[in-house]
């Protein structure tokens, strides 16, 4: 195939969307409104430490009783507490308003609640009565304990994992955080220019500009000079939007060391077992040649379906239907990862249209043999350029069908005969 | 290849650009162009003519490559049509349009460059035009907000950039307002004048008078009539004679009166009468003629036999 004049449609529409000031706009939004909402959080955060530090160091007058017999007398009047054998009094004094906190100490506090009567401080300040009634009781057992390792035992237990499988070191969750990086810059990649490869055929239609364009290029081209296009604009987005967060990470080492970052976004969370991210060549392969496959796949689909569609808001609608197939296999993920020699499994794993998500998911688990790897990937470039075959094969059908949505079976029935659908 | 007009203007070279033999394409199994043989020679104005659903349309974007006919050959120079070769085509499709959304200058120097021009070279000659047509302070206005008239002129200059060896104009004038009209067709006329080879399909019989060295006329996808104007308006009428007179006419013979009024008519010829030997009877028979204005049949009534109905009251294809 000549690609005559393939540059000039790659220029022209890489060149027309990055003059447009609203791709900047959209753009740096993305990672403007990341700074902000990161900002927000990290202030919130070291806010709310603060805040809970300054309530600790705070002594609290409060009065208790205590049924359980585990509280340490001393240890409470460390805390501000003081005992007393008039519960109902006691709470009378804190609803007048002549008391902010009395604590009940139930007779088991492992199966029964501490009972807080407490002055309201607001939503917020209000929670350091659970302060004071955990740390009272807390206290009391680790004094009664006696001995600070068992108390730190009680509380905390830290594990490190030494797997094995068929004779060889494994690398468990350090292994998955790489491969599954693929899965994720897949949902990017369809997510972010799903709707711009939709529109790819759809353009020329809209604007009547088919005929114009088809009596300069061959249709091959220009769709293929498009995807490039579109490919080129998102690696320029996705740099618009990794530079400023690398950025901010070289310049602000707090933000890229965690601390305060990693717990207000939740990334405490992410326990990797103390074991280190380790990356499996062979398995970072399959799952590059997975994301390939499935990226091409969908591109493939979906200037498919806006060579059927006469507008773009048509072809919108079926956008949609292509991100159900995507996200479907994480809806049955703890299936495919428990049992994926399952029929489900197998057929998520090699129906093309969730095949590149399940593929990634079990590849990045281990659970992916790489004759399956490559099988699937096989499946994928074919069915991706079957589909591309057909995209161009129904624009060229339907590319002057300009006002109603191409009849698909009749323009393949007709195209092998030259045929107008 | 060289092409070109005599002293009277009449297209010299008969090298053919546009070849089409035994063209048929089908829609389902209706047959809406059958068996359809035609050339187009260097340097003439062709005429693609026939009523809405004849196969005018679909014979250009077949020969163009749009539709895959599905029998015949049509060859553009000698092969079938490739936006890679090396000859110049300027094309103003019937359902026409351009990237509403984008600039002026900017969408003009990409079709130029898509039509093989340097970019510099497209974006001053878009430049030149648009100066040339009045547009030069809309260069960097989106095509959107130009109005039907303004966004006609950028067609329209599009479709002759790289001043194109084969102009294909279908239904050009349609949509266009008078003075696009009048710029379309001294477009047309320079363009022929520097050589191009010109298709024009249309509906417009007057335009075809003043345009056209030969016409085909299609009627239900088949070749109707083929021939330079003069041969086709001479197949379906001989001539028509208007004149203004005082007297009498003589008892009708070797022509019949289309109208007849006291001081005015207009008579059909029979195929053997000389026009001469009309104005020869008329005068011996005593009657005083003020005017006398012999021609053909008009390409209007050409088509009104053919199709029974005129160009503009034609069915929905």
């Amino acid at each position: 195939m000549k690609l005559h004049n393939i540059g000039t449609v790659i220029a022209f529409e890489v060149r027309r969307t990055l003059t447009k000031p609203s791709f900047w706009l959209t753009s740096l939004s993305i990672p403007l409104l990341m700074a902000v909402v990161f900002a927000l959080m990290w202030f919130s955060n070291a806010s709310t430490i603060a805040s809970v530090d300054a309530q600790r160091e705070q002594v609290v007058s409060f009065t208790y009783t205590d049924a359980s017999g585990i509280v340490d007398p001393a240890v409470a009047a460390d805390l501000g507490g003081t005992l007393t054998t008039d519960a109902e009094g006691a709470a009378r004094a804190v609803r007048e308003g002549n008391a902010e906190l009395h604590l009940d100490v139930p007779a088991d506090p492992s199966t029964e609640p501490v009972r807080i009567v407490g002055a309201d401080l607001g939503p917020i300040a209000s929670g350091q009565w659970h302060v004071v009634a955990r740390d009272l009781v807390e206290a009391s057992a680790a004094e009664r304990i006696g001995d600070p390792v068992l108390t730190s035992v009680l509380t905390s237990v830290d594990t490190q994992a030494e797997l094995w499988k068929d004779g060889e070191r494994s690398a468990g969750l350090g292994g998955v955080i790489a491969p599954a990086l693929f899965l994720v810059l897949l949902y990017m990649a369809v997510l972010m220019l799903g709707q711009q490869m939709l529109n790819i055929t759809v353009e020329e239609k809209e604007n009547r500009v088919t005929e114009m364009i088809l009596t300069t290029l061959d249709p091959r081209v220009l769709i293929i000079g498009k995807v490039v296009a579109v490919l080129l604009v998102g690696i320029i987005q996705a740099l618009v939007l990794i530079v400023p967060v690398t950025l901010a990470g070289l310049l602000i080492p707090a933000l890229a060391g965690g601390g305060a970052m990693a717990t207000a976004s939740g990334m405490e969370g992410l326990d990797l077992a103390g074991e280190p991210i380790v990356v499996d060549p062979a398995r970072m392969l399959v799952a590059a040649g997975l994301f390939v496959g499935g990226f091409l796949l969908f591109t493939g689909l979906l200037v498919a379906i806006g060579s059927v569609m006469p507008t773009a808001k048509d072809a919108g609608s079926a956008f949609g239907a292509v991100i159900l197939a995507m996200f479907l296999p994480l809806y049955t993920a703890t299936l495919v990862l428990n049992d994926p020699g399952s029929a489900v499994s197998q057929f998520l794993t090699w129906f093309p249209l969730t095949s590149p998500v399940t593929a990634l998911l079990r590849n990045a688990m281990g659970s992916l043999s790489l004759a399956e790897g490559l099988g699937v990937m096989a499946v994928l470039f074919a069915m991706a350029g079957l589909f591309l075959w057909a995209g161009v094969r129904l624009f060229r059908q339907g590319s002057i069908s300009y006002d109603k949505r191409l009849h698909i079976a009749k323009a393949f029935r007709m195209s092998g005969r030259g045929e107008q659908a | 290849m060289s092409a070109g007009r005599d002293s009277m203007g009449r297209m010299t070279n008969t090298t053919p650009v546009i070849e089409v033999r035994d063209f048929t394409m089908r829609f389902g199994d209706r047959a809406v162009v059958d068996r359809l043989s035609f050339e187009v020679r260097a340097g003439e104005t062709f005429g693609l003519l026939g009523a809405n659903g004849s196969g005018k349309t679909t014979t250009v974007r077949a020969l163009l490559g749009i539709y895959t006919p599905t029998a015949g050959r049509l060859l553009v120079h000698g092969r079938p049509f490739d936006p890679a070769a090396d000859y110049s085509l300027g094309y103003l499709p019937e359902e026409r349009g351009l990237y509403r959304k984008e600039r002026v200058l900017d969408v003009m120097t990409y079709f130029g460059q898509l039509k093989g021009m340097e970019r510099s070279h497209a974006a001053l000659w878009s430049q030149d035009y648009l100066d040339r047509v009045g547009l030069s302070d809309q260069a960097n206005a989106k095509l959107t907000t130009l109005s039907g008239g303004q966004q006609q002129k950028v067609q329209l200059g599009v479709t002759i950039m790289d001043d194109p060896s084969l102009l294909i104009l279908d239904e050009p004038t349609k949509g266009f307002d008078p003075v696009n009209r009048r710029l379309l067709l001294d477009l047309i006329e320079a363009q022929r004048a520097a050589g191009a080879t010109v298709v024009i399909i249309t509906h417009q019989m007057e335009e075809v008078e003043r345009l056209c060295d030969r016409v085909l006329l299609l009627k239900d996808g088949r070749a109707e009539a083929y021939g330079t104007v003069a041969d086709v308006q001479d197949a379906y009428g001989s001539g028509i004679v208007r004149l203004h007179f005082s007297g009498t006419l003589p008892e009708a013979d070797g022509w019949r009166p289309l109208t007849l009024e006291r001081n005015y008519a207009e008579l059909e010829l029979a195929p053997d009468t000389d026009p001469q030997a009309l104005l020869r009877r008329l005068v011996d028979a005593g009657v005083e003629l003020r005017t006398f204005d012999a021609s053909r049949t008009s390409m209007e009534q050409v088509f009104l036999k053919v199709y029974g109905h005129a160009p503009d009251q034609g069915v929905a294809a």
